[in-house]
């Protein structure tokens, strides 16, 4: 019995080596300075409007990564309100759209953990190296506050470039010009190119937006950032600067406090075509609040360098779009592991080794009610359909297509028939992993045919109540943050799996089975 | 010897009558006794067949062997001189995808449960069988057509709407453990354990049946005829044995189960192996198959010798 032997070695060394890696991480992370220059910031958005109607529409940018700047955590919180569509283009805009429900006051409050570097040592996200002939048109268009074609605008233009030598550098004179000649004036100045150069006064939005004419007008495509100063404020204020198109890349200029060429590091751009960070349509009374808060050093923020092996274990540095989808990849052995204990252990048994893993881990996405309500009637459908389609006589594979089409119609009008009873399920309450459904109806189908119905449902029921503690397991949140921040702790469930692959005790069904040969016999000695 | 009112037995209790559990049975019996590159020695039936044939142990006749689309087309020619035949998937299961065909007029086929089926019918049927359905992992088939078994006179009464089989497990080929599966009509005359089917035990010396089991409960009589099951010597059972051995040497499987039927003139003719063979013989023989197992394996290699097995043989039907 060698193998026998050697599964507990095996099993403690892989725990043994679990509990280095997890330490050392945890150590390192307890130990963590951060460097100089370094800074962790919290920045809130708290935002309030009305509604008279359900279908308002609520647009929010969020913080860009940028080289100097990295969001490692965002959390946004919107009851009542539907999420339209994520955005996370990487030029114009991240941010998210969110659809009103019902008539009345909306709330939505976003959180970004931001971590903050002097030193330009993130992976920039926003880097272009060429600008497409569309985009170009786009930066150089005459609109209704930036209007480049507007003949104040030409003017001027012609004034300094008159008084610009041939080789000067026409775009800081521009600037300089923006910066000096236009006086800062309260909210009350114009807000727009030409009323601020007409004026020769203007608010800062209006200020830039002269810049940003003038910049277009003599041909270099320029765009108005809207962003943040990141200090300790509980009452931050959108901040405004132009970024323009100098051959190559995007640079920019504050014409505020006359920043040219670089801007300080804790310039943060949030969104890159002029609008305001938070928008309303058909909706009224909007308030916004945006407010900095400096965060002590902590788990999640990068770290190291990029390259090094620890950064690699290390999953909050990756995009925040990937976080979600990596815990839920991370918590897919956890499902394993459940559902070995009920098949080893316990003995239930169930329709495929990973079905019910892949249901439950559906209904974590999904809100539970919906997804029930959906598996059952699908299901309910599926062997209706497959009953009948038995009489047809079709080949395996057409069959199992046909099924599975019928599935994907259901589940689609399923979601048609919750949104008519206006219980609009979210896009992910039908993520039912369909095939594996398909799947399962075929089993059932014909399991029932071969071994009777009864055998049907009770492997049925092994499903369900094996992919119930799957789900149980899966949604504890806690369980998968831990997992997210030490991957490495899975040489657990590896030691845990392999202890198991080698229980040669009764499955707790066997005790019941064999529950006949309970009463204590003596056994008589084996005779040879 | 049964009690009544328990619901379960302790593990301890299971232990000491030498229960062998399916954990046990796969992490130290089947995994370390059969290697896995023999498997499709027992899996796909025209391989367990051709082993057989080479060894002179009796099997069905093949009539046909269907292994594309195109041949179901002469499926007709092949029976039509054949009144009765089996259809069965090459590497199917516990008897899934099996149809008897006791009757036909080459239009309509009427099979041993009884049912009428049309030609295009039983048509279908090939052709599910041949694309994967009752094959492990849903693999590409072939479809058997062979002999079908004339059930002996013994089983008469015992046997309702199908043939009994005879499994006998084996363990580095020295027979441990037999049993006889009666199809009742809860199991729609399958001899299939799973679906109602009764089971008695068999004595290994003696070719004798005693015990009895149905749906994993002690029984002593057939819940269709009530006739007993009891006390019914299974003829040519010295044959059987030896070509159950035979087999398992054949094969180089350490833990096999063998299904035989009996015919009516030839005997004991080989059905299937089995490279995982279920642990319900334990309850219609009253007696585990740990200690049994772990008997034979504190032999020393030298009984296990051909000439010798007879001794460990009637040790295993001395050990209760």
């Amino acid at each position: 019995m060698n193998a026998r032997r050697a599964t507990p070695w095996v099993a403690c060394l892989l725990v043994l080596l679990g509990i280095v890696l997890v330490g050392l991480r945890a150590y390192t992370r307890r130990e963590l300075q951060l460097a100089s220059g370094e800074s962790l910031w919290r920045l809130t958005y708290t935002v309030k409007f009305q509604t008279e109607t359900a279908g308002a529409r609520l647009s929010a940018a969020f913080p860009f990564d940028t080289a100097h700047c990295r969001v490692f955590r965002q959390n946004v919180l919107h009851p009542e309100l539907q999420p339209e569509r994520l955005r996370s283009s990487l030029l114009a805009s991240r941010g998210i759209d969110l659809l009103t429900l019902y008539p009345g006051e909306q709330n939505m409050t976003a959180k970004f953990d931001i971590h903050l570097s002097r030193r330009a040592r993130f992976r920039a996200h926003d880097q272009e190296s060429s600008l497409s002939a569309q985009a170009r048109a786009e930066w150089l268009r005459s609109d209704k506050m930036v209007q480049a074609d507007s003949a104040v605008v030409v003017e001027t233009l012609q004034n300094i470039r008159r008084e610009t030598p041939p080789s000067g550098d026409l775009v800081q004179r521009l600037f300089e010009y923006c910066h000096t000649q236009i006086a800062a004036g309260e909210d009350a100045a114009p807000s727009d190119a030409t009323g601020a150069l007409k004026k020769k006064a203007g608010s800062p939005i209006g200020r830039t937006r002269a810049f940003a004419a003038l910049c277009r007008a003599s041909k270099t495509p320029a765009r108005v950032v809207t962003g943040f100063v990141m200090e300790e404020n509980d009452n931050l204020e959108p901040r405004v600067w132009v970024e323009a198109w100098l051959g190559d890349r995007w640079v920019p200029f504050e014409p505020e406090n006359g920043f040219a060429r670089e801007l300080p590091y804790n310039y943060l751009a949030v969104r890159r075509d002029g609008g305001d960070i938070v928008r309303v349509a058909r909706g009224s009374g909007l308030e916004t609040h945006f407010a900095a808060l400096r965060l002590p050093p902590g788990p999640g923020a990068g770290r190291s360098k990029h390259h090094s092996l620890v950064a690699l274990a290390d999953l909050t540095r990756l995009p925040l779009e990937m976080h979600e989808v990596l815990s839920l990849i991370l918590l897919l052995p956890i499902g394993g592991l459940v559902t070995a204990f009920f098949r080893t252990i316990i003995g239930i048994r169930t329709f495929g080794t990973f079905t019910p893993t892949l249901i439950a881990l559906s209904f974590v996405f999904a809100d539970w009610r919906t997804g029930v309500f959906v598996f059952v009637l699908v299901l309910l459908a599926g062997l209706i359909s497959r009953t009948f389609l038995d009489r047809l006589k079709l080949l395996m594979v057409p069959r199992l297509s046909t099924v599975l089409t019928l599935v994907v119609l259901c589940i689609i009008f399923c979601v048609s028939l919750l949104d008519m009873l206006r219980l609009t399920p979210g896009a992910q309450a039908v993520l039912l992993p369909m095939v594996i459904l398909t799947m399962t109806i075929e089993r059932f189908y014909l399991t029932s045919e071969e071994d009777g119905t009864g055998f049907a449902f009770q492997l049925l029921a092994g499903t369900v109540v094996v992919a119930f503690c799957c789900y149980l397991v899966l949604r504890w949140a806690a369980v998968g943050r831990f997992l997210f921040m030490f991957p490495e702790a899975h040489l657990f469930t590896i030691a845990v799996l392999i202890l198991m692959g080698r229980y040669t005790g009764y499955r707790l069904t066997e005790l019941l089975r064999f529950r006949d040969f309970g009463p204590t016999h003596k056994p008589t000695e084996p005779r040879s | 010897m049964t009690t009544r009112g328990r619901l379960w037995a302790w593990p301890g209790e299971l232990r000491a009558r030498g229960i062998l559990g399916i954990n046990r049975r796969n992490a130290d019996f089947v995994l370390p006794a059969n290697p896995r590159s023999h498997y499709p020695r027992v899996d796909d039936k025209l391989l367990s067949k051709k082993f057989c044939e080479e060894r002179g142990i009796p099997v069905p006749e093949t009539y046909a062997i269907i292994e594309r689309e195109g041949d179901i087309r002469g499926f007709p020619d092949c029976v039509r001189a054949r009144p009765q035949f089996v259809i069965k998937p090459a590497s199917g299961s516990g008897g899934r995808g099996i149809t008897v065909v006791a009757d036909h007029d080459n239009e309509k086929f009427r099979t041993s449960g009884g049912a009428e089926l049309e030609l295009a019918e039983v048509r279908y049927h090939l052709s599910t069988i041949i694309s994967g359905l009752y094959s492990l992992g849903g693999q590409q088939d072939r479809a058997i057509i062979e002999q079908r078994i004339i059930r002996h006179a013994v089983f008469e009464h015992i046997a309702v709407g199908g043939t009994p089989d005879i499994r006998v497990v084996l363990y580095r080929s020295v027979p441990v453990m037999a049993m006889v599966r009666l199809p009742t009509s809860a199991s729609r005359g399958r001899a299939n354990l799973h679906q109602g089917a009764v089971a008695a035990a068999v004595d290994l010396r003696m070719g004798e049946t005693f015990g009895g089991v149905c749906k994993d409960r002690v029984i002593s009589e057939h819940p269709d005829t009530g006739a007993t099951i009891e006390g019914l010597r299974i003829p040519f059972w010295d044959k059987l044995l030896e070509a159950a051995q035979k087999l398992a040497e054949a094969l180089e499987m350490g833990y096999v189960g063998v299904d035989f039927v009996l015919d009516a003139t030839v005997g004991p003719v080989v059905l299937e192996a089995n490279a995982r063979p279920g642990l319900a013989i334990q309850v219609a023989n009253r007696c585990g198959l740990a200690h049994r197992l772990e008997f034979l394996d504190a032999q020393p290699p030298e009984m296990f010798a051909p000439a010798r097995r007879v001794e460990l043989v009637s040790a295993m039907s001395e050990m209760k």
